[in-house]
């Protein structure tokens, strides 16, 4: 037991003794941050430009329409003097008109011009020529205030009264998303779905960073050769369970520090999102159940031990960095394939893919807390899917503890896998 | 059986197979406590194997290995093991002292202790003088020799009471194999047991109380010094020329009906008599052939000579095996 402590300490405080772990720590704060500030970023982005209504209208509908039009862009009765200015013509002027137009915008500097023929009125056909013709909000915003002007000017001239006809255009939906969770709380569902994006991804990469961390620890010990002193104090299975304690360690003491931070971070967000010319907004953050939180620490922890004793069989059977990527590769790749249906499982947690990949020990890690994040799992499936991480882990540590011992005094070639079996059916007679 | 009177080691027909080939075949040896024991053998005659399973790095396929009377496998005695592999290796990263404390852990030494026996030993073998202190650089800092002195501290700093070291002498400069030398005897003076391998003959010869010679896996010959060289009594002598010419002498050797096998080291010859011949009449050949002599000596056989009669031109690979 005291061995078992040297190693677990020296693993966990050479490792905490780097530089690197202080920035990783410190980074992934700010990452978060990132993450939760991007959607209001964009949020500020997704509305059209500020001068979509800096163009030339060429209006040869006869009727004032570009008027209109003018004046809806500019933000109705309420909003300001139009911007936009409005060149009537007749419908037969109009071919000669459009040059006119183009020097216009390109002498005041306007986005562009639109252009209403005679046949707006009777088919809906507009055209727009400008430098954010692909900006599609920009188009979309245009498309509206078409849309609006044409459908009052025809309830007009249905008979319908004008302040009517400015009551049904100017409506606006507004669309509130709710979750619903089994107790019947509601929460926005874009937050619930990116909270549980990020912890997919956050899983995931945890889970490579650390089982690869194990895997570089055992190489470098039988690099260095240190392994042979070391193996001939501690049973093999000691030093390898020292090993992925320590690291695991290291992971949640980073974890949780990076939590810590990302707190207080987000206690005196005020400042940060001023600074950043950000609305101050508040930001919900949905709420974590305590039994939720231990579901995800224990698939955390399942999932580094599973992994990690696989990256470390391949730590103990290689001799160099390339061979180790090379040899990792099926490893890292049974990872990716989670991480891949992560976007699958988002967009629809009740499918037949989506509970069979959080049954499978390899993607269970990941993709149960996903869905546990997303949508009510049963306890039965839920009691299922640990159960087979929990044999998945067994058989892996197992693996990797026959491997191991036998591996690290291996040095040259590196074994065939009809050698490696070899070696497996030997250490367990 | 009393405590002192029970071998340090104690191995008893022990074979070990790896995919290809047989590693150590029925090998049995016994190293008494308390003695310097040499293994030698030549490159790839199981001598690291052996070693191993004392250690219980690996198992042997056959075969009990018992440490001061209890079986290796199972059991602490690891703890009272100092291990020197010939693969040597330390953490880079981590600074000497670290590495050091780690190692003393593994053993069970407490952290305080490790601490204290550190830092006597790194003044001791000159790294921690008030100007520098070695301990707080990482190993990654030190040069071959300084890294050879702290893992050689690495095998000691446990105070054991059995000391294995493989291959010791391969790698080390002068200065730092004499260091060895030098704890190997007072390693030996405060009763501990030394055990270690080589294929140098002349410093096994020097420092051994007891040997055993392996060779393709197999015990060729074992036993206290003395004995192992009584056993291979045959008259030598060894010849020193004072100037003149080492291949007319070579010649005359070779062609005398005294001598059954000549080993021409240049200047200096090792010679082995054909039963019942005389050496004064080899002597007298000599001087009649007006050799000038610096030494001619009746002598028991080297070691070097007898491992290469025990061991044969077939066990040793080309080149692997010298003197010195």
């Amino acid at each position: 037991m005291r061995k078992l402590g040297a190693v677990f300490r020296r693993e966990f405080a050479e490792r905490v003794r780097t530089k690197w772990f202080l920035v990783a720590t410190l980074l992934a704060p700010m990452l978060f941050g990132m993450l939760l500030l991007a959607p209001l970023w964009l949020a500020s982005r997704s509305k059209p430009a500020a001068d979509v209504d800096h163009i030339v209208i060429v209006d040869a509908t006869g009727r004032g329409l570009g008027q209109q039009v003018a004046l809806d862009l500019a933000g109705g009765l309420q909003g300001g003097e139009p911007r936009a200015r409005v060149r009537e013509v007749e419908p037969g002027e109009l071919s000669q008109a459009l040059p006119v137009a183009a020097r216009e915008v390109r002498e005041r500097g306007a986005r562009g011009y639109l252009v209403l023929g005679a046949d707006f009125v009777t088919r809906g056909t507009a055209r727009y020529a400008g430098a954010n013709a692909t900006s599609s909000l920009d188009m979309q915003r245009l498309r509206r205030a078409l849309r609006d002007q044409l459908t009052a000017h025809r309830l007009e001239g249905l008979g319908v009264d004008a302040r009517e006809v400015r009551s049904i255009t100017s409506l606006d939906i507004k669309l509130d998303a709710e979750r619903l969770t089994r107790e019947g709380a509601g929460e926005r569902g874009s937050v619930t779905a990116a909270f549980a994006f990020l912890i997919a991804i956050v899983l995931y990469l945890t889970i490579f960073m650390y089982g690869q961390n194990v895997m570089r620890s055992i190489m470098d010990e039988k690099q260095t050769r240190v392994a042979e002193v070391v193996v001939s104090s501690v049973p093999a299975s000691t030093l390898l369970a020292g090993k992925v304690l320590g690291v695991g360690a290291v992971g949640l003491t980073q974890m949780t520090l990076s939590l810590l931070a990302s707190l207080a971070m987000f206690r005196a967000r005020a400042p940060i999102m001023t600074a950043l010319g950000l609305p101050n907004v508040p930001i919900d953050l949905p709420a974590l159940a305590p039994g939720a939180a231990v579901l995800l620490l224990l698939y955390f922890l399942l999932g580094y031990l599973f992994y990690s004793a696989l990256f470390a069989a391949i730590g103990a059977l290689v001799n160099s960095e390339a061979e180790a990527q090379q040899v990792a590769l099926p490893v890292a790749l049974l990872l990716v394939l989670s991480a891949m249906f992560i976007q699958p499982v988002l967009m629809e947690p009740e499918s037949t893919v989506a509970r069979v990949m959080s049954m499978l020990p390899f993607s269970a890690p990941i993709m149960m807390p996903l869905r546990l994040s997303l949508v009510p799992v049963p306890a039965m499936d839920i009691a299922l899917s640990v159960l087979l991480l929990l044999s998945g882990c067994y058989l892996a540590v197992v693996f990797a503890a026959r491997l191991y011992r036998i591996g690290l005094l291996m040095y040259g070639q590196r074994p065939g896998v009809r050698q490696v079996l070899r070696w497996l059916h030997e250490a367990g007679r | 059986m009393t405590a002192t009177s029970t071998p340090a080691i104690e191995i008893r027909n022990v074979t070990k197979r790896y995919e290809k080939h047989v590693a150590v075949r029925d090998l049995s040896l016994v190293v008494p406590r308390g003695s310097v024991y040499g293994l030698l053998g030549p490159n790839g005659a199981g001598k690291t194997s052996t070693i191993r399973m004392i250690l219980n790095i690996i198992a042997p396929d056959e075969g009990t290995i018992n440490i001061f009377g209890a079986p290796s496998a199972g059991t602490n005695v690891g703890d009272r093991i100092g291990y020197l592999p010939e693969e040597r290796g330390l953490y880079r990263k981590m600074t000497v002292r670290r590495v050091l404390r780690f190692l003393a852990e593994l053993k069970g030494v407490r952290r305080k202790e490790a601490d204290r026996r550190i830092d006597e030993w790194l003044d001791r073998l000159g790294l921690r003088d008030e100007a520098k202190d070695w301990g707080a650089a990482r190993v990654e800092a030190l040069s071959r020799g300084m890294q050879q002195k702290v893992q050689f501290i690495g095998a000691l700093v446990h105070e054991p009471e059995l000391v294995i070291l493989d291959e010791p002498f391969s790698g080390l400069d002068p200065i730092n194999a004499q260091a060895l030398k030098d704890t190997v005897v007072e390693l030996k003076r405060q009763g501990r047991t030394v055990i270690f391998s080589t294929h140098l003959m002349d410093n096994a010869e020097r420092m051994c109380d007891a040997v055993c010679i392996i060779a393709g896996g197999e015990k060729v010959l074992d036993g206290a010094l003395a004995d192992v060289k009584g056993n291979g009594a045959s008259h030598h002598v060894a010849i020193a020329l004072d100037g003149g010419s080492p291949g007319a002498v070579a010649e005359l050797l070779g062609a005398s009906p005294h001598v059954a096998h000549v080993d021409d080291q240049n200047r200096f010859f090792e010679v082995e008599l054909q039963p019942g011949a005389d050496p004064q009449a080899l002597l007298h050949a000599l001087v009649g052939a007006g050799v000038r002599l610096q030494r001619f000596e009746l002598m028991q056989p080297s070691l070097h000579q007898i491992f290469l009669r025990q061991v044969g031109a077939t066990g040793v690979e080309p080149g692997m095996t010298g003197q010195g």
